[in-house]
């Protein structure tokens, strides 16, 4: 017996220190996609990756606010004056005129390249009287003057083409040259960082950055009373990454400390306290190693369930102490309870276990760290604490609550029919209200507070965009392939949008033109010999000066013999910037994105994209592929809940083996998890996934309740000192879940008061539906 | 009668003036001001005017042509602040004018809405007509150094852009009228375009 609680403590500290040594090297991630399915479909799997590292998870926007007009606008010109050179940043914009008038030099030089209206047509000698004829009309309009002095160089326009259509569609309001908001209280600017959003640790530094570079602009400035204001996904990233490491850490301390003060005033032993505490945190390091060995990374949401396995660990060695005194050594004690512990940590962990194979990285990993923390806590509270445990120790209190204690259980049972009642008439609302009880989009899982999920918003509007939401994604084996599909695609959505049933889109080959179509275009242009011939004889009668067109004859025919435009030529441009957020290579193929604005006829849409190959154009719409994605997401979620639930109602009845027992030990909790359910729907909570596997803890935890009920029914020697037990561990989790559920996150938060509620309600119905005591105890 | 003014006014003011000179006298200042006062008083007079329309032949002069662009039309002014230009020859074309956008309507093309704001040089060139015809002295100090010359039976107001970048592109505008009607409106480009706008009012 000695050798064996010996090898058992020996086989501990390994295990322990084994923990510890993977716990240390583990990474640790907080990339939100783990929360997303494995193997999702294509769409799907472009959704992520846009999440990922898309360019709207690289986009930074930054609001200066709280001075003047003048002052802000200030700040807004030095702060991008610091980021614009920044390595830490592909661009930043605040819609200052200099930056276009920088491109625009480029622009000119390949006017002919870039310009969609060079056809061949274009230089006959009717194509060409249109076009004079045309600048005519704009040299007597008032926009003439700005027009007209590039006349001699493009008498066709292109560089007023290309302009047009490079022009932000929504472009935000201009104060002082530089971007403001709506109603001119803030300064708005626009960063895009090299790196991408899901690296968390290179957005904290990008932001550090943009904080520093601001205070350094207010500083020179003297504008003291100026704020500063970020948004966008990589800022969210960051905050919620470090507000869950706060919260979890706060709540974790703040949990702890408060079960222990709990204890000792129970205890009156800081040693069993201690004890008690064991196989808890032998679990939670334990759990954590085995996520980080077989997961590689481990997720900041998983960490944050640390906290949550006090809940239910604690209870074990609270069974335990409870149970001890001078007639019973620990050794006894816990063979007595350990066939109902057994059974209810098995019952956790089948709950755990179904969340093991539910496809989703984050939820495995959930699943894994509950299950292999439960057992390990269980096995230490098993063969480690009774080797550890004072011989004779005895829980004095039990002896003053417990008879009471019964006495109320005793009186419980009339409360039955009531009872089944209410959570019937809670059942039927439930069904009745259907799948409005559910909130069905991704953002719910956001961990981000709603205030700023609002100034965002605004501040997004604000700008007039780049709030993506649907876009063509073309794809192909090399970039020259990808960019004459998006020429393609660009050409059907041009006619769409001419017809009305498209505002407009962007696309890559609008900065950068496929070379097939630079080629074609510069051919396009005739030898300057009979481009002469077909301009003079265009120009006839109109009141063009003779010879004003000679730059124009020069610089064609210079452009005829250019070189294609390549990505190296719009290097440091904002062209490039533009180009890396619509062009990508990714997993040796390349991909291009054509944003979409203002669909107004969706099958006019889908008709115009049929023609091309599904493989290489797709239309992705990303909130609705989110939110189906999320959708089907809780669904599966919800089928391997209630897969576990009938797996643990199998395991129930085989070791039961009554089905009275069955009823006996799942009702209970059947019932309070409707109740939850209702109480939580009444509040106006909606339910997300993470309800979901709070409602696991929950089965966990309330079946240890009814079993150690169901047993006082029948062999419980002691029932009193059960009951105090059971009071006890009920205690500890409500105060530890109820702490949790007051925390910022969002994600803890649901879990936290799920839990607590249906712990607390587990307890009371299975006072009424299972507890069988005589009126007059025996303890 | 409107001669009669004239006469009387000018003698006062060149008393005053020799006065001031001559004796070197505190005063001297408020003459100095003289300038400003009678800007203050034109533009009190353009602002009377709540509604007017007109007739207009405008004659573009520029360097790539061989004659001038010659349009004509009607321009429509409703206090305060909405401008119509309604171009009928040689191509219907209407530009509206109202608070912070420009409209743009051409017979062929569509409508166009620009906002003024995005286009700081054409903003401040329609400033230069509209904030006359409202008698707007501070919108028209918003992009202009303002002179004023000539007599208020026949005066001319002397626009030089304040901003570079409408420098770059307009060097000056004169505006010449009669009391509360503006009569011609001259603008010289820096390239050395130059337009000109004779208004004919309707009563005229």
């Amino acid at each position: 017996m000695r050798l064996r609680a010996r090898i058992a403590i020996v086989a501990w500290v390994a295990l322990l220190a084994a923990s510890g040594w993977i716990v240390a090297r583990a990474q640790y991630s907080t990339d939100l996609a783990a929360f997303l399915p494995r193997s999702p479909s294509a769409a799907q799997q472009l959704l992520v990756d846009q999440l990922r590292d898309g360019v709207v998870s690289r986009l930074i926007l930054i609001g200066i606010e709280g001075c003047d007009e003048a002052a802000c606008a200030q700040l807004s010109r030095a702060l991008r004056a610091k980021l614009d050179g920044d390595p830490l940043f592909s661009y930043a914009n605040n819609g200052a005129a200099d930056r276009l008038r920088a491109d625009g030099e480029l622009l000119i030089r390949h006017r002919y390249q870039l310009s969609p209206a060079v056809t061949p047509a274009r230089f006959t000698v009717t194509g060409l009287r249109a076009a004079l004829e045309g600048q005519l009309d704009l040299l007597a309009s008032p926009l003439g003057m700005l027009a007209g002095r590039m006349l001699p160089r493009d008498p066709t326009g292109e560089f007023a083409a290309i302009l047009y259509r490079l022009q932000a569609q929504n472009a935000p309001d201009l104060r002082d040259g530089v971007w403001f908001s709506r109603d001119g209280s803030r300064a708005l600017l626009v960063a895009q960082t090299r790196a991408p959003g899901f690296d968390l640790d290179a957005q904290e530094r990008a932001l550090a950055r943009i904080r520093g570079a601001f205070a350094k602009a207010q500083a020179q400035a003297g504008a003291g009373g100026a704020r500063l204001l970020l948004s966008g996904p990589a800022v969210f990233g960051v905050q919620s990454r470090a507000s869950i490491r706060g919260d979890a850490l706060r709540i974790t301390t703040v949990a702890a400390v408060c079960i222990a003060l709990l204890l000792l005033a129970v205890y009156r032993s800081p040693r069993v306290l201690l004890l008690t505490l064991l196989p808890v945190a032998s679990g939670a390091l334990a759990g954590v190693a085995a996520v980080g060995a077989s997961f590689g990374a481990v997720h900041g949401v998983t960490l944050g369930f640390g906290a949550t396995l006090i809940g239910e660990a604690v209870d074990y060695a609270i069974y335990l102490f409870a149970g001890t005194g001078p007639e019973a050594p620990p050794d006894r004690a816990l063979a007595r309870i350990w066939p109902t512990l057994r059974l209810g940590v098995l019952t956790s962990v089948t709950g755990f276990a179904a969340l093991l194979f539910s496809g989703f990285p984050g939820l495995a990993q959930l699943g894994l760290f509950s299950a292999s923390g439960l057992i390990v806590a269980v096995l230490v509270t098993r063969w480690v604490l009774p080797a550890l445990a004072p011989a004779s120790y005895s829980l004095k209190v039990a002896d003053r609550i417990g008879p009471p204690l019964l006495a109320a259980i005793a009186q419980a049972r009339p409360l039955r029919l009531p009872l089944l009642a209410a959570v019937a008439l809670c059942a039927g609302w439930l069904v009745w209200r259907g799948g409005a009880a559910w909130n069905d989009e991704l953002a719910a899982l956001s961990p981000v507070p709603q205030a700023e999920q609002r100034l965002d918003e605004q501040m997004r509007r604000d700008l007039g965009a780049p709030d993506v939401s649907e876009l063509v994604i073309v794809r192909a084996a090399t970039e020259q392939q990808t960019l004459q599909t998006a020429e393609a695609v660009g050409g059907a959505l041009d006619r769409l949008v001419e017809a009305g049933g498209l505002a407009g889109f962007d696309s890559p080959a609008r900065y950068l033109p496929s070379e097939a179509a630079q080629r074609a275009r510069l051919a396009a242009i005739p030898d300057v010999r009979t481009l002469r011939r077909n301009l003079a004889a265009a120009a006839t009668g109109l009141p063009f000066r003779s010879g004003v067109f000679a730059p124009f004859l020069r610089e064609i025919e210079e452009a005829r013999h250019a070189a294609p435009l390549t990505r190296r030529d719009l290097r440091g441009t904002g062209l490039e910037a533009k180009l890396a957020g619509l062009l990508v290579e990714r997993r040796a193929e390349w991909m291009g994105m054509l944003p979409l604005s203002g669909v107004a006829d969706p099958d006019a849409l889908a008709r115009a994209l049929r023609g091309f190959d599904p493989a290489h154009v797709a239309l992705l719409d990303l909130k609705r592929e989110t939110d189906a994605l999320y959708r089907g997401y809780r669904t599966r979620v919800l089928s391997f809940s209630l897969l576990g639930a009938a797996a643990i109602a199998a395991l129930l009845l085989v070791s039961l083996r009554s089905l009275r027992a069955a009823w006996d030990v799942l009702a209970p909790l059947a019932a309070a998890l409707i109740a939850t359910c209702a109480l939580l729907a009444a509040a106006g909570v909606a339910l997300n996934i993470f309800h979901l596997v709070a409602m696991l803890l929950v089965v966990g935890v309330g079946s240890n309740y009814t079993l150690f009920f169901h047993r006082s029914a029948r062999q419980d020697e002691r029932p009193a000192r059960t009951m105090v037990s059971l009071l006890l561990c009920n205690l500890s989790t409500v105060i530890g879940f109820g702490l949790i559920g007051l925390a910022r996150t969002p994600v803890l938060a649901a879990i936290g008061s799920t839990v607590a509620l249906g712990a607390a309600l587990s307890l009371v119905f299975g006072a009424i539906l299972t507890a069988r005591v005589p009126p007059v105890a025996r303890y | 009668m409107i001669s009669g003014r004239t006469i009387r006014l000018l003698p006062e003011r060149a008393v005053a003036a020799l006065l001031c000179a001559a004796l070197a006298w505190p005063p001297c200042a408020a003459a100095a001001d003289d300038g400003q006062w009678s800007l203050r008083e034109l533009m009190s007079e353009l602002g009377k005017t709540r509604r007017t329309e007109a007739r207009f032949v405008e004659r573009k002069y520029l360097r790539v042509l061989e004659r001038p662009l010659v349009s004509s039309g009607r321009l429509i002014y409703i206090a305060p602040g909405r401008l119509e230009k309604r171009t009928l020859a040689p191509k219907p074309e209407t530009l509206i004018v109202s608070a912070d956008t420009l409209v743009i309507e051409s017979t062929n093309r569509t409508r166009r809405t620009l906002r003024l704001q995005d286009y700081p040089v054409l903003w401040g060139f329609v400033e230069s007509f509209r904030g006359t015809l409202d008698g707007d002295l501070d919108a028209l100090e918003r992009f202009y150094a303002v002179g004023l010359g000539g007599e208020p039976a026949d005066w001319e107001l002397v626009l030089a852009p304040r901003l570079e970048q409408m420098r770059a592109v307009i060097s000056q505008i004169r505006i010449r009228g009669s009391r509360g009607s503006v009569r011609v409106i001259e603008v010289t480009e820096a390239q050395g375009d130059r337009s000109v706008m004779q208004v004919f009012e309707d009563d005229s």
